[in-house]
């Protein structure tokens, strides 16, 4: 699922690409597999790094994350969605499962100094990679209320559940829901998603 | 509640439902399609945001993770490939399918009293890499009653955290009698055995709730009264089921 509007060269890999490096995985070939860690990675271990928070835990997560993609690449469908954003699922899934059991929210509430900054001022050559696709998202963003904008990024970059993030965001009962909601659907028009 | 089932469908994508809200979401999801075309896309919208996140990870877990799946096989495809429509298959209905995904899944070395239990759950549940999908199979008792439990005003939870990050959660309604089960991330039994259902009585007593169809992801309602159950347990038992519990419960949730 990168975003196929700005034809940037650049990008971690084609949609096609992936799917075939997909599918050759899907017969054991190991090259294949570990040219799509290297165009996928980054997007898979921001994203449960971001979620998951710990360094270690990360670490651990994303490779669980891979080692389901390879075992399920077969099981791999494009006809439901993009490969990105099927892996991207797997990645989000088992980030949030593992930030919610009791341990490792624990970790989290005391690492969150820590790690945060860790990301914020991490300034090696290969730390955040501001792409045009960042930036499309970022102004999509904006064109959501605050409230939208909050709650979304609670829930999808914080692993929080909707009930967790009206209490925390002091919204009456049931209305998280439908402020993340309204929010996907801003930002699915703004960047004009396709399937 | 019921009513506005539709408003999780933006919760459902980015993971902010708990297992239970989960669970119901995705039986609704499979019969409604608009909710499916909705759930797609708010997916494709949200993992937008992980441009915002992207970091390199440290060079070493590359070399891990080659490691780690030269070990492993890649599993078998779930249904035959895609050109075989002029095979003899050819009137290959989305319900056969469905079967067939169904008979692949259930069909891993268990007697036929499994796949009895596996149709009479009417609901094949394929576990795509950790994203569960439910599938209605056909419209049936068991599952109605689950959603209704499910559903239900005094539904109260109990769940309990399971070796290897597996979980049981136990629905219960009172005014229904009934209890559902929902696993999720559970291990296989082991060959020739299989997972059977218990409630717990005030005596400690525990009655067989029936046999759950295999490991993983699972909606399953209890059969018995669970009105005045104290708990409810799942142990590993021959093929087949016992009359009363031969091992130690791998899980037990109480109702408390």
């Amino acid at each position: 699922m990168v975003p196929s509007g700005d034809d940037s060269s650049e990008g971690p890999a084609r949609p096609v690409q992936l799917e075939q490096l997909l599918r050759r995985a899907a017969t054991g070939d190991e090259t294949a597999f570990a040219e799509l860690y290297d165009a996928v990675s980054p997007r898979l271990f921001g994203l449960v790094r971001r979620v998951v928070r710990d360094p270690a835990q990360s670490e651990e997560v994303t490779q669980e994350v891979f080692l389901e993609i390879w075992r399920h690449s077969a099981r791999f469908d494009p006809s439901k969605g993009a490969a990105m954003s099927w892996m991207l699922t797997i990645a989000h899934r088992k980030a949030v499962d593992r930030v919610r059991s009791a341990e490792a929210a624990r970790n989290r509430d005391e690492g969150y100094g820590a790690s945060n900054q860790d990301v914020t001022h991490d300034s090696t050559a290969e730390a955040v990679v501001e792409r045009l696709d960042a930036e499309r998202v970022h102004r999509a963003l904006e064109t959501l209320t605050p409230v939208q904008r909050q709650a979304l990024e609670m829930a999808y970059l914080s692993g929080y559940t909707h009930t967790e993030v009206a209490s925390m965001l002091d919204l009456p009962l049931g209305t998280a829901k439908t402020r993340i909601r309204d929010g996907l659907i801003r930002l699915r028009d703004t960047l004009g998603v396709t399937l | 509640m019921s009513e506005d089932i539709h408003a999780l469908s933006g919760a459902y994508a980015v993971d902010a439902l708990d297992e239970v809200e989960r669970a119901r979401f995705e039986r609704h999801l499979a019969g409604c399609s608009a909710c499916q075309t909705e759930v797609d896309s708010l997916v494709a919208a949200a993992h937008q945001l992980s441009a915002l996140t992207e970091v390199a990870p440290p060079p070493s877990l590359r070399a891990k993770v080659l490691a780690e799946i030269s070990t492993v096989r890649p599993l078998p495809p779930l249904e035959a490939p895609e050109p075989a429509e002029g095979s003899e298959q050819a009137e290959d209905s989305a319900a056969d399918e469905l079967a067939e995904r169904r008979r692949a899944r259930s069909g891993r070395g268990f007697g036929r009293g499994w796949r009895l239990v596996v149709a009479a759950a009417t609901v094949a549940v394929l576990a795509i890499g950790g994203f569960t999908v439910w599938r209605q199979v056909s419209q049936d008792p068991q599952r109605v009653m689950a959603d209704q439990v499910l559903a239900a005003s005094d539904a109260t939870r109990y769940g309990e955290r399971l070796a290897g990050g597996a979980t049981a959660t136990v629905v219960r309604s009172s005014s229904l009698h009934r209890a559902v089960l929902i696993t999720s991330g559970m291990a296989q039994p082991p060959a020739g055995k299989v997972f059977q259902l218990w409630l717990q009585d005030a005596t400690g007593h525990m009655t067989s709730a029936g046999l759950m169809p295999g490991g993983g992801d699972q909606v399953v309602v209890l059969s018995g009264d669970a009105t005045h159950s104290k708990g409810a347990g799942i142990t590993v038992e021959p093929a087949g089921g016992s009359d009363q519990p031969t091992s130690n419960p791998i899980a037990f949730v109480a109702f408390a």
